[in-house]
């Protein structure tokens, strides 16, 4: 039994519909095809009160801005809302409250949208890591030996035997049907389990086709060939057999291994489960590379063959493979941790939640916070261009002699600059916290955090489009500014009314907190006011103008 | 960093350093300024091979008057390449600390199949025939022809490498063999000839043991080394067998046909040369008269093996006069070989001292000693006076002469053996007549003679005293370091029995037991369920590991196996080991997580690192013994016994766990690395047996862990690899420092031996 989570989602869907009332339901189906088929229809069902709730909610006067979303589309971006609570909370607040148009509010998330198209809707199963080891069902009475081939089998077959795939491309159904060949692959894995190489090499002699499946597999011993070239020079053991010069290969004291003496005719009929094992595996660690339907037997051949030959293009094209290999050489033959905190400064920044990160930062950043001031020295921004080209050609002849430092920025001055910079951004938002772990939002009351960091973000979201809305050309825009300037005016009474809600001990630091709020806010209102005058002081000039 | 080892100052191209890498340093100097050789024993993953380069490099810089020559050794292909880079890294150092005074040249050294350009040429398949091929179209005598006939094909970068003459030089810096095929593809010259030319003027030489130890190679490579030089043997743990096999030869019936074919070749080559050009024969014969087997200088096309015989046992007089006429030679190989095909006639093994061979040999087809030494240098002049560049073809005829000369040189240390078949296989006629070294010291000796100071160094080589006496050598230095670890970053444990409580082994009576291959098996299963990444298996022999993995694919426990992770195997073909191992790391990089199979003794044991992700975990399966029935290993045995008093069980004990610790040293590389080791078989569990493992693991190997089953052993697997998930202070905050920067040397200076130790 499979149950299916539908995760509440309500914000849309209130509006308009009773069918979705919030909360989660639980579906349970006799299969995953149910299932598939089902999801779909929930998808398409939720994408369709989507749209009718945004269309109720959209006003006439964005409808030139509407755009023509594709189902698939709609689903990206409810699924969007679903996964993340505060955007939700903030579409809520905004489009549905008429704010602003659906296209605006995406407008700023382009690149949330984009992530997510370039996802393929379709998990791509991997290859099963089974091998299909060869136990004939015999049924005891008659010499009949039974095997089990699905298309699943059959595609692990061509993958790991090139030779199969060319045969069967070869042979069917011009020579024989399908089932003839299969037939007599199964009948040459049947001898190769009995491991009687004689019995192979005699009755490959009498039939050659069947001889195709006895022998080994030219094509990989090429394929083997063709790929040491590209292998790692720090793996690569063939390349000691050159400067081997031991008299004779098998002398020594390690010859603990059982010679195989078998006549040199039998060589090729010999078959080692190692091989199978090893093939087996590289095969399974590349994945299924080809997308086609199992059942058609031929395409899949086809469609192996095929890339196949792609990847032999793209090896003879690859001419960056030296430089590679010699950059995987140099970077093997580092030890990690005898280097110093170099690698500190090239480390990828990569801030995956910026709140963490400016909270966990916020206390280091506050420590240089004296001496970074005093660091700082006056520029000086009058040169004459004689001195300019003097500084010049000083630093250039400096450069030619010592060259060029690296990495070309210091890394002391480097961090310096990111530590500033941090503790610029961070104290913006929380400069009282003394430590990350005691930030003041946390001694704050739950309702109250919550409000505030809402009103952070919504007010945020609101400024940006305000400032983007700069400078008025149209008229759209001009709708668009009144909106937001309404919707900015009715911030202020909510943050008083959060200030004047809690406790008079932490008055002082909320109203700290919400400090900048308000400067931000009044920034934009000095701005529009600004703005409307000079756009009056215009259109009294020129009576027609676009206004 | 930067930083006095007493007068030297050492470059380092690290930050930091840890402290064993000091001492090794330190020891390391004492060694170079007292110009004696030296023993070095330090863990695997505490950096040995930087340490080593920097403070040679360092060692050199200081002392500009008299500048040393590096000469590294190394065991394959790809620990040279390793090694290169590592040296890169270090000289870029240098360079941007010193600036471009300090430029120096460095380059790896291997044989024309890594090193050919000439797609014609390299594509042969093995060394034996890109070295023919190389000579068809390179030896002089060719290349004299095709002035006159502009068909006859040469090769065009050893042409231009030629034309350059004193111009073809490489500029300082540092050349991996990729780099030096680089090069010489842009420059249009042969990298092979260029790279033997400058090794003359290299400070440092990056090649495999046998170009110092095997005289035939060294004989051409390292003739012209300075006494000046510092030899380094790295991975050393092995180096007796190396020098041992280095003065060895069998010969099989197959040999002894090939053998005769060649010589039937060579016969007919004789009768056209002396209807053409009957002076050339006479010409060799003066020269030979006046004692010169060697032509003198060759041109550089033209060499060939030197002798397989070392160089100060080398007679330098004539030619005895009995063998200096072509056909007279020709016939007496012909006597040498029929004798040698009666011998393998034998119904019974019989082993014999090279005197009463050598005497049999006079008394039935009338060969002296004289004429068996001069066999090899013989056949050499009659193969450059006959032209013959296919020298591929030659091999048989050239291993019987190899035979030939080894025997009537040397009287002490070798024996014969000829076996009838193999014990094994009774049934089946195989014989073989060997000629085994026994005394590894014989082939080391000019090397110790030659060179004032050698470096012995790996990260196993206990006992430590037990290499000079195999060797007969006196190290002024003889040291084994222990490891400070900041954290028990590596897990060794002893486990006994299998998840039934019966005893697991791979003793002769319980190998083939069906319940301890399950126990193996199931321990397995566990473990790949258990330990992220990368796990590599060792087993004693191929024929037991091809045992064994098959019955785990019949019971199904493979494929359970690869529930978990992907299998890859070690085969006897390199070209196939070589993609597993590659598609492993691949595995590994991926997350996907991988199991090697692999067998102690083989290739992959010997030079393949599975650091980092690419080995949590290592399983040695059974204790690695020698075959202990082969013929040449028990004479080896009892001529130690008689000649260094060894016992046959120290010896075996000795050897079997010198592999077991280098298969399970595999898995760490640097401190921040951290890695299991599972010693599956009851026999690690007796004192005898795991007192011979290397200081560094037994010091790790807790009293818990020494007899334990595979439930236990899981238990603390899961425990030890959660606790190093863990953040931890890489410097060692507790008590004792494994990580010193700059200042924590100049603080303490020299007394940080002593703080170690």
């Amino acid at each position: 039994m499979y149950s299916l989570l539908v995760p509440s989602f309500c914000a849309i869907n209130k509006l308009s519909s009773a069918l979705f009332q919030g909360g989660n339901y639980i579906f349970e189906f006799d299969s995953f095809a149910d299932r598939d088929i089902c999801r779909e229809f929930v998808a398409a069902a939720i994408a369709f009160h989507g749209e009718t709730g945004k269309s109720t909610s959209e006003k006439p006067a964005a409808a030139l801005q509407d755009e023509q979303l594709s189902t698939a589309e709609m689903e990206h971006r409810i699924k969007l809302l679903q996964e993340d609570n505060e955007l939700q909370r903030l579409h809520k607040q905004f489009v549905i409250g008429g704010i602003l148009t659906e296209a605006e509010f995406w407008a700023t998330r382009k690149k949330l949208l984009d992530q997510n198209d370039r996802r393929k809707p379709k998990q791509r199963v991997a290859l099963k890591n089974e091998m299909w080891s060869v136990k004939p069902l015999s049924d005891g009475q008659s010499n009949r030996v039974t095997f089990n081939l699905t298309p699943e089998i059959i595609h692990q077959i061509f993958a790991e035997k090139p030779a199969v795939r060319q045969a069967y491309l070869k042979f069917v159904p011009n020579k024989m049907s399908e089932k003839e060949f299969w037939t007599k692959y199964s009948r040459a894995e049947y001898l190769h389990s009995t491991k009687n190489v004689v019995a192979a090499a005699a009755e490959a002699a009498e039939d050659e086709e069947l001889a195709v499946f006895l022998k080994q597999d030219d094509m990989l011993t090429n394929e083997a060939r063709r790929k040491i070239r590209r292998v790692d020079p720090t793996l690569d053991m063939e390349a000691d057999v050159g400067d081997d010069y031991m008299h004779l290969p098998d002398h020594g004291l390690l010859r603990e291994e059982s010679k195989d003496v078998l006549d040199s005719q039998y060589e090729p009929y010999r078959r080692y489960f190692s091989q199978d094992l090893n093939q087996h595996a590289a095969v399974v660690l590349q994945g299924r590379v080809v997308d086609v339907e199992l059942g058609d037997t031929r395409s899949v051949a086809e469609a192996l063959a095929r890339t196949k030959q792609a990847e032999l293009a793209n090896e003879v094209s690859d001419g960056n493979l030296e430089k590679d290999l010699s950059h995987r050489i140099s970077r093997v033959a580092e030890i990690e941790d005898l280097q110093g905190p170099r690698d500190l400064a090239v480390a990828p920044l990569c801030i995956k939640d910026p709140r963490d990160y400016f909270d966990s930062q916020q206390a280091n950043a506050l420590k240089p916070l004296g001496d970074a001031g005093s660091g700082v020295k006056t520029l000086k921004f009058n040169v004459s261009s004689v001195e300019a080209y003097g500084s010049l050609r000083e630093l250039i002849s400096e450069i030619r002699v010592t060259g060029l430092s690296e990495p070309i920025t210091d890394p002391e001055v480097a961090f310096k600059v990111l530590s500033g910079l941090t503790q610029n951004i961070s104290s913006t938002k929380y400069h009282l916290g003394k430590s990350p772990h005691e930030s003041i939002l946390d001694s704050l009351p739950k309702v109250t955090k919550e409000d505030l960091l809402h009103h952070w973000t919504s007010i945020q979201e609101l400024l940006k489009h305000f400032w983007s809305s700069y400078p008025i050309t149209t008229k759209y825009l001009y709708t668009k500014v009144t909106r937001l300037k309404d919707a900015m005016s009715q911030v202020y009474p909510k943050l008083q009314e959060i200030k004047e809600s809690v406790q008079s001990d932490f008055r002082h630091q909320v109203s700290l907190l919400v400090q900048p709020m308000l400067q931000a806010l009044d920034a934009a209102f000095a701005h529009y006011d600004a703005d409307v005058q000079k756009r009056s002081a215009k259109s009294g000039e020129r009576p027609n103008g676009f206004m | 960093m930067k930083f006095q080892i007493e007068d030297v100052t050492v470059y380092f191209p690290y930050d930091n350093i840890y402290p064993e890498q000091y001492a090794y340093m330190v020891e390391l100097k004492r060694a170079l300024d007292a110009k004696g050789h030296c023993l070095l024993e330090m863990p695997t993953g505490t950096g040995k091979t930087i340490a080593l380069l920097s403070l040679i490099t360092s060692y050199t810089l200081s002392k500009p008057s008299n500048p040393v020559k590096l000469l590294y050794c190394t065991r394959t292909v790809h620990e040279m390449e390793k090694t290169l880079a590592e040296l890169k890294l270090l000289h870029n150092y240098q360079l941007h600390h010193l600036g471009p005074s300090v430029r120096m040249l460095a380059l790896g050294l291997s044989s024309r199949k890594n090193l050919c350009i000439n797609p014609s040429v390299v594509s042969a398949e093995n060394r034996d025939s890109v070295d023919a091929a190389c000579r068809k179209l390179t030896a002089s005598w060719v290349r004299a022809m095709a002035i006159e006939n502009p068909n006859v094909r040469t090769c065009s970068f050893f042409d231009n490498y030629e034309k350059a003459a004193s111009d073809a030089i490489l500029p300082p810096g540092v050349y991996t063999l990729q780099d030096l095929r680089a090069f010489g593809k842009e420059k249009g010259w042969c990298p092979y000839f260029l790279a033997r030319h400058m090794v003359q003027f290299a400070n440092v030489v990056v090649y495999s043991y046998q170009y110092l130890l095997d005289p035939k190679v060294a004989g051409i490579i390292s003739k012209e080394m300075q006494r000046e030089s510092v030899v380094v043997f790295d991975e050393a743990h092995n180096i007796d067998n190396v020098c041992i096999e280095a003065l060895s030869v069998s010969v099989r019936s197959q040999t002894l046909e090939g053998a005769m074919r060649n010589l039937n070749r060579m016969s007919q080559e004789i009768d056209r040369l002396k209807a053409t050009d009957a002076g050339r024969l006479r010409a060799e014969y003066n020269r030979l008269v006046e004692g010169l087997a060697q032509r003198g200088n060759l041109p550089i096309g033209d060499t060939w093996f030197a002798n397989p015989a070392l160089p100060d046992d080398i007679l330098k007089e004539a030619v005895p006069g009995n063998i200096r006429r072509a056909e007279h030679f020709l016939s007496v190989l012909r006597r040498l070989i029929q004798y040698f095909k009666g011998r393998l006639q034998t119904e019974n093994v019989e082993k014999e001292g090279p005197v009463s061979f050598v005497a049999s040999i006079n008394t039935q087809v009338g060969i002296d000693q004289k004429m068996l030494r001069f066999c090899y240098d013989r056949l050499h002049s009659l193969m450059l006076t006959l032209e013959i560049t296919d020298t591929d073809e030659f091999l048989h005829i050239q291993t019987i002469c190899d035979l030939a000369t080894l025997v009537g040189t040397y009287t002490r240390g070798f024996s014969i053996i000829i076996e009838p078949f193999d014990e094994r296989m009774p049934h089946i006629p195989d014989p073989v007549l060997q000629l085994c070294c026994h005394d590894a010291s014989l082939a080391i000796k000019p090397v110790f003679e030659r060179f004032q100071s050698v470096v012995i160094t790996s990260g196993t080589l206990s006992p430590i005293d037990l290499y000079p006496r195999l060797l007969n050598f006196n190290p002024v230095v003889s040291q084994s370091f222990t490891m400070s670890l900041t954290r028990d970053c590596i897990c060794p444990m002893v486990l006994t029995r299998g998840s039934d409580q019966l005893p697991v082994s791979t003793k002769y009576d319980l190998r083939s037991d069906p319940g301890v291959e399950k126990n193996y098996g199931k321990l397995l299963l566990e473990m790949v369920s258990v330990v992220p990444d990368g796990i590599v298996c060792f087993f004693v022999s191929y024929s037991y590991m091809d045992g064994i993995v098959n019955s785990w694919h019949e019971s199904g426990i493979l494929k359970e196996i690869m529930q978990h992770k992907l299998v890859f195997i070690e085969t006897q073909d390199v070209v196939e080991t070589t993609l597993a191992l590659d598609n492993y790391r691949r595995a590994c990089d991926c997350g996907r997580g991988a199991v090697f199979f692999s067998v102690a003794r083989g290739k992959v044991a010997e030079g393949i690192d599975f650091d980092r992700h690419y080995g949590r975990l290592v399983i040695m399966f059974g204790v690695p013994f020698q075959y202990t029935l082969s013929r040449i290993l028990l004479a080896r045995l009892e001529y130690l016994r008689e000649t260094f008093q060894i016992k046959e069980g120290d010896f075996l004990t000795f050897d079997a766990l010198r592999q077991a610790a280098q298969c399970v040293g595999r898995v760490i590389r640097s401190k921040a690395d951290y890695g299991m080791m599972i010693f599956a078989d009851k026999r690690y569990s007796r004192h005898d047996k795991r007192s011979k493992l290397p200081g560094w693991i037994l010091s790790h190997l807790r009293d818990a862990h020494l007899n334990l089953s595979t439930d236990m052993a899981v238990h603390i697997a899961r425990e030890f690899l959660r606790k190093m998930a863990q953040p931890y202070d890489k410097t060692g905050a507790m008590g004792k420092k494994t990580l010193l920067s700059q200042e924590d040397l100049q603080k303490t200076g020299n007394g940080i031996g002593e703080m170690l130790f």
